[in-house]
């Protein structure tokens, strides 16, 4: 506990199978304990795939990452028990209702019983869907999955939560409301990591931030020190477009 | 863990409680399968069951062997027989023509002389045994009798039916040997009292009706109720394949895989949940098809379905059969990328299956190269197994080894699923 640093990355490297140009390619960072830690980049950039190899979806090419001082090729099954993960793509079952979809996601997790249940009324009030909340998901609007989805990541509590566009599609009032818990949630001791492509909610949310492009980092630090780094820019959102050469990306 | 398993096991079964088409596809369609294919193919085994395979009996012999054989005949209620053929006497060229043409399944013909033949090798033999001479040359028994087999019919289960007919003149054939055989020692040594041979003939004759007994009860012919019932509900619980193979490829494209790949609960007991699932729903299958056996076909005029009499055995064999088939719907799930592939594989294969395992057409039906391929479908393993409960009468020793290969084909199934999975994660 006394490492104020909770992951490291070094050298991570991606290559999808088929695929010419890795996705990731060599990043290295470090995250400290209870940061909330900003992953930004266009399209394509690489941010799921990278969350996606912290949370132990597939392997990386190369590299090596540490979580809580834990190596990820090795002890896995412990680091899992360390995360919550809120998923780029809604992971719903859309034919079950909130209620049934967060039970099944709590037990998966290790809740059970009254604890899992209190856990869930609480939340569903949190997210204002306890009158949805014995409904299919599928007959949700698209903001209300999005909250189910989130709250299937935090139910548990988890020491590292990684959410992979956590807001996309959501309404000002429910996104101020999403940010207010998870401003909470790290509070109370959670670290989180977070993709996002709403560069003001970033410089409001995160404590550093990290602007990744073709798999690379090319910047790093706090919201602050990025905007003052680039002379002209006034905000993220220009620190960012500078960065990242106004071009579309795929 | 056992929570774990739970809420999977509850999840699963929410799932497919909310599934009504797979629900109604998984339930009603064996049903109407059973309904359809039973009544179709009623009549078609009743042409062979009520009246009998057609045959025509040509017995040139006109002497015992002959007479007893066609006594045997009109004994049974497996043959219909004829010595006529359109109101002429049959002969073995127009009986051969009839048979040829399909007026007949089987034609019988007992050539001319049979029985005084017999005799001649009997007398010879016994005079050559008891004058130890080797003067006289070594008697064969030269009766030929002739079975006529339909062309079309080839390969049927008239077979078995052939086979028994053989069985069964042979044995006729061999008693006319014994009682002239009698007669001749008689001749020779005239003491009646102290012979052996009047024990030794009682216990020939006794010996004959006990063979005959056994062949009795292998001579059930299938019918429509008791080949259908097994079969479409062993399709049906292979069926399963595809909802199964389904709600896995779900999870997968649904999003929830990212989720389930990265939860500290290992996917193979997301996958155990699934097979708990499923292998149950197997089970309530089979138990309505048997509702629909017992008691609905009879309502339409159909016969009942005979359950046989090991309950344990049925129960052991409907359980590796539902573990066969949830395993290969597992496997199809893993090995295909989309729910669509999924959907084309798993009734393709299944239909491809279920057509080998003698699902459609019983596989004593099929030609020799088609049943031994036939062989190899987990569908015809398990139909085999209810064949020898529902037909013969079999227990649990006589369904052991086809419980057991269809155990081993799910763990197959599972083993394959194991490595296609872990390949695929390596993306
Ligand atoms: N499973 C996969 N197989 C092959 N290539 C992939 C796969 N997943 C992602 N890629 C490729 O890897 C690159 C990075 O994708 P990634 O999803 O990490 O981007 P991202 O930064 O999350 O983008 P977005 O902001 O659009 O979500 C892209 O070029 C993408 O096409
Ligand atoms: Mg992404």
């Amino acid at each position: 506990m006394s490492n104020p640093v909770i992951i490291e990355i070094e050298n991570l490297t991606k290559t999808f199978k088929h695929a010419t140009e890795p996705a990731v390619n060599g990043i290295s960072f470090c995250i400290n304990r209870n940061e909330v830690f900003g992953l930004l980049g266009p399209n394509g950039a690489g941010k799921t795939t990278t969350i996606s190899i912290l949370c132990g979806l597939f392997p990386a090419t190369s590299g090596k990452v540490l979580i809580d001082g834990k190596d990820l090729r090795t002890e896995l099954s412990s680091v899992k028990n360390m995360i919550g993960i809120v998923p780029q793509d809604i992971a719903l079952y859309p034919t079950l209702t909130a209620r049934e979809n967060l039970a099944f996601y709590g037990s998966m997790y290790g809740l059970y019983g009254k604890d899992l249940k209190d856990k869930i009324e609480t939340w569903l009030k949190k997210l204002g869907l306890i009158d949805a909340s014995n409904r299919r998901v599928s007959t949700y609007s698209g903001g209300m999955k999005r909250r189910v989805n989130l709250i299937a990541g935090v139910l548990h509590s988890p020491a590292i939560l990684f959410l992979d566009e956590p807001t996309v599609g959501v309404d000002v009032h429910s996104r101020n409301v999403i940010i207010q818990h998870l401003k909470e949630i790290n509070a109370a001791g959670t670290t989180i990591i977070y993709t996002s492509h709403h560069m003001e909610e970033a410089q409001n949310f995160c404590t550093r931030v990290s602007i990744i492009d073709n798999g690379k980092i090319i910047t790093e630090g706090t919201p602050a020190e990025l905007i003052s780094r680039n002379a002209g820019s006034t905000n993220l959102e220009n620190v960012f477009l500078n960065l990242t050469n106004r071009k579309l990306r795929d | 863990m056992l929570n774990k398993l739970l809420a999977t096991v509850k999840k699963e079964i929410l799932l497919l409680l909310r599934d009504r088409v797979g629900l109604s596809v998984l339930f009603l369609m064996p049903v109407a399968l059973i309904l359809v294919m039973t009544l179709i193919q009623d009549s078609a085994f009743k042409s062979i069951n009520e009246k009998g395979i057609p045959v025509v009996f040509v017995n040139n012999d006109n002497d015992s062997l002959g007479y007893q054989i066609k006594q045997g005949l009109l004994s049974t209620d497996l043959c219909y027989v004829s010595d006529s053929i359109d109101g002429k006497p049959a002969n073995s060229e127009s009986a051969k023509k009839a048979v040829s043409e399909g007026k007949f399944l089987i034609g019988i013909v007992i050539p001319k002389g049979a029985t005084a033949s017999i005799r001649k090798n009997v007398s010879a033999m016994v005079s050559e045994t008891l004058n130890g001479s080797d003067s006289l040359q070594k008697q064969t028994d030269s009766v030929e009798i002739t079975i006529l087999i339909d062309p079309v019919a080839k390969k049927s289960f008239l077979n078995a039916v052939t086979s028994n007919l053989r069985e069964f003149i042979s044995e006729i054939k061999t008693k006319i040997m014994f009682q002239t055989f009698s007669e001749q020692i008689a001749e020779v040594i005239p003491d009646k009292n102290n012979t052996p041979k009047n024990s030794y003939q009682k216990s020939q004759i006794i010996r004959y009706k006990e063979i005959f007994a056994s062949t009795a009860t292998e001579q059930i012919v299938p019918n429509a109720v008791q080949h259908n019932v097994p079969a479409w509900t062993i399709f049906a619980m292979f069926f399963i394949a595809i909802p199964l193979s389904n709600s896995i490829l779900k999870e997968k494209t649904e999003g929830s895989v990212f989720r389930l790949h990265t939860m500290p609960t290992p996917y193979l007991l997301l996958i155990n949940g699934k097979i708990l699932v499923y292998v149950m729903v197997c089970l309530i299958q089979f138990l309505l098809m048997l509702a629909v056996g017992k008691f609905l076909l009879p309502q339409m005029g159909l016969p009942a379905l005979v359950l046989g009499n090991s309950m344990m055995g049925i129960f052991i064999l409907t359980m590796a059969t539902a573990f066969a088939a949830t395993g290969f719907g597992v496997t199809v799930g893993t090995l295909a990328t989309t729910d669509h592939q999924a959907a084309i594989m798993g009734s393709l294969s299944i239909l491809l299956l279920s057509a080998l395992g003698g699902i459609w057409v019983p596989s004593y039906v099929m030609p020799e190269v088609m049943r031994n391929i036939s062989a190899f479908s987990p569908l015809n393993w398990s139909l085999e197994g209810f064949y020898k409960l529902f037909l013969r009468g079999g227990g649990v020793e006589d369904i052991l080894p086809y419980a057991i290969k269809l155990m081993v084909f799910f763990f197959a199934m599972m083993g394959i699923s194991y490595l296609a999975n872990h390949k695929k994660r390596t993306i």
